[in-house]
């Protein structure tokens, strides 16, 4: 397998996008081309992550729809799908195709439109990402199955609410800074504790955000990269993918599998250990499983999670700066195009771009896209080159 | 084939879909039957006492789509 690069990225603010999902795709592929600095005629082909437009938006067959978009109608395209880890699970693809030789220069993108729905609509399209047969229809939404996690977190290592609280805290903090943000909007310990609940113990805050949303890459065999592109290159380093089963009563649920599987073989396939990570972007679709997430990655001993975040390790100038995007939390979370809206900020921080919430002196940084019940898991790594 | 057990972990849930809103809230739960893991509805409980890990449950019935509910010992 031959060595990757990112050569460029694009991204839409995330929250309420004013048009359609035809506009946000075409402003975030074409900000993405324009930056890797190469002619259209160099794609090759396009993999595009899109959760559920066919129930939010009544579109399916995607990959056509983002081609004629882009006006590269003839390309194969493909449309990928994998829960909340969608946008990972499409650049996955790429990476590979380009890898293995077949492609040398593919756009990878994503999008969801979802702020148009109604709370309920919403909530039973994300509630098909569970196991719809033994779960959802049991009486569970998605933010129940991790608030069983937390619970049973609390019961094996102790109540960590007001670090659950902390982590939305500093992720809004992060997201204050970012201009492609959808909340601008600082928060408190007491907000998130006594904001709406949801499931028991998790709060409207403790969620992530129903965002509109679309991001893009492109990416291109590192071999070509400096002669096809504009030269701000990173370089992926490694990659990994696991699954675990679709019920989430069937399995560990302070310790997700899935993670540490694609962890393992990330970490392996870098040549790196936890240590190393100057900057990830860790999956907190909701704040306890940020924390369980920082802990099956590495970076923080099982039931320590908290405490970290508590201690300010997860700061912009902590030990590993965790979401300086603002994360799912505050950020946003199209979830079709999540994973590669943490590959642009990743990729911004590696090229020194982030302005104010520049991480300092970041060298290598990683993506943590985690789908559905914790079932479906891509963890990427990337490395500025020097 | 749903045994008696003991809550796993649990969560009361004030945001449903729309099929469950006349519930809310109401109480999920994985139950630990000893041999195996699976998620049931929780009826009968005290709203002002919430169940705990640990306690034990039984199967009560199977609802309208045939989905298991279960209540505290």
């Amino acid at each position: 397998m031959r060595s990757v690069s990112v050569i460029g990225i694009g991204e839409t603010r995330m929250g309420k996008y004013p048009g359609t999902l035809k506009d946000m795709i075409r402003e975030a592929g074409e900000k993405a081309i324009r930056d890797a600095g190469i002619d259209k005629s160099l794609l090759e082909a396009i993999y595009f992550g899109n959760f559920n437009a066919s129930y939010w938006s009544g579109q399916s067959h995607m990959g056509p729809l983002v081609a004629e978009t882009l006006g590269l109608d003839n390309l194969p395209t493909i449309r990928v799908e994998g829960a909340c880890a969608t946008g990972s699970l499409a650049f996955r693809q790429g990476l590979t195709a380009v890898a293995s030789g077949l492609y040398d220069v593919v756009l990878v993108g994503g999008a969801e439109r979802m702020t148009h729905e109604s709370t309920p609509r919403i909530t039973e399209g994300l509630a098909s990402a569970a196991d719809v047969d033994l779960e959802s229809s049991v009486g569970a939404t998605f933010p129940s199955l991790f608030a069983l996690a937390a619970n049973r977190y609390f019961h094996e290592y102790g109540n960590c609410r007001d670090a659950m609280a902390m982590a939305a805290v500093q992720n809004h903090a992060n997201a204050y800074l970012n201009p492609d943000a959808q909340m601008h909007k600082l928060i408190t310990v007491d907000i998130v504790k006594n904001g709406v609940p949801v499931a028991y113990p998790l709060t409207v805050f403790d969620c992530s955000l129903v965002s509109d949303g679309s991001a893009f890459v492109v990416l291109a065999a590192s071999e070509i990269a400096d002669r096809i592109s504009g030269g701000r290159i990173v370089d992926v380093i490694g990659s990994g993918h696991a699954g675990s089963s679709l019920q989430i009563s069937t399995k560990n649920i302070t310790s997700f599998i899935a993670t540490t599987n694609a962890a393992r073989e990330a970490y392996r396939m870098a040549g790196i250990k936890p240590s190393d990570i100057d900057l990830a972007e860790v999956h907190d679709c909701f704040t306890i499983t940020q924390i369980i997430n920082t802990e099956d990655l590495g970076f923080f001993e099982k039931g320590t999670g908290a405490l970290a975040v508590a201690e300010g390790k997860t700061a912009r100038d902590g030990l590993v700066a965790i979401n300086p995007s603002g994360g799912l939390k505050a950020k946003g979370h199209p979830i079709g195009a999540t994973g590669l809206s943490q590959i642009f900020e990743v990729v911004t921080q590696l090229r020194g771009d982030a302005g104010e919430r520049q991480v300092k002196n970041a060298r290598i940084g990683m993506n943590h896209n985690l789908g559905g019940s914790a079932a479906t898991c891509v963890i990427n790594i990337f490395k500025r080159r020097d | 084939m749903y045994k008696d057990g003991a809550i796993f972990s649990f969560t009361v849930i004030y945001t449903p879909t729309e099929k469950f809103a006349p519930l809310a809230p109401y109480i999920i739960a994985i139950v630990d039957d000893g041999t195996s893991h699976y998620l049931v509805r929780i009826e009968e409980f005290d709203k002002t006492n919430l169940v705990r890990i640990g306690q034990a449950v039984v199967f009560s019935h199977l609802d309208a789509d045939e989905k298991p509910v279960y209540k505290l010992a």
